[in-house]
């Protein structure tokens, strides 16, 4: 088992959407805590939901099952990831170019983001993984 | 082996996988040998946590049903 190279899993986060965030930043952190290594991509619309003015507001796309977890107070998707990266080995990456785009800076955004980085990057890491797009 | 409880970890009223990540915290300052409990009253960590127990090599003592909640005890053996 010691010598078995852990399996790795990869989450794309496109949609702006708190059931999707949330969704994949599940299936992520139980895949960190059953021993998977894990990196998370945020790009395009999810990147919004990272930043902490968006955070602080509780400012987030959704339908009536996110808004539910906003009622009932539900440990939302970035403590998912604090849980991934406490538990486990769970990275998480921001797409440079959508950084670029919207002239956002790292410190706008959540601390749980581990680095800015491009496609190139998150390909050569995430080779021979399970992906998951969300 | 004892099965004594060496520490319980009321998870209820939290959501899945909140009582998972729970006790996989409560887990990682316990030695091993020792017996872990965590209350749920989340139906999915029911199943879930014996799947993880299975995954990744602990020991499931028993689950139990204590009317709105299970209990759900793990042996650490790593």
């Amino acid at each position: 088992m010691e010598s078995q190279q852990a399996p790795k899993m990869s989450i794309i986060l496109i949609s702006p959407d708190l059931e999707k965030l949330h969704a994949g930043s599940l299936v992520g952190s139980v895949a960190a805590a059953a021993g998977m290594t894990v990196s998370v991509f945020v790009t395009m619309g999810a990147l919004k939901g990272f930043r902490k003015v968006n955070v602080e507001a509780k400012n987030f796309d959704h339908d009536e099952l996110g808004q539910a977890m906003l009622e009932k107070n539900l440990p939302l998707f970035y403590n998912l990831l604090e849980d991934g990266k406490e538990v486990g080995d769970l990275q998480v990456y921001a797409c440079a170019m959508a950084m670029d785009l919207m002239g956002w800076e790292k410190t706008e955004m959540l601390d749980i983001l581990d680095d800015v980085i491009g496609i190139t990057a998150f390909l050569n890491m995430s080779q021979g993984s399970q992906v998951i797009v969300m | 082996m004892s099965t004594e409880i060496a520490k319980t970890v009321d998870a209820r009223g939290s959501f899945c996988p909140g009582p998972l990540m729970e006790i996989i915290k409560a887990m990682k300052t316990s030695t091993v040998g020792d017996v872990l409990e965590v209350w749920s009253n989340d139906q999915g960590s029911v199943k879930d946590i014996p799947e993880w127990i299975n995954k990744v090599g602990h020991e499931l003592v028993y689950t139990e049903n204590a009317g709105d909640y299970w209990k759900i005890a793990i042996r650490k053996m790593k």
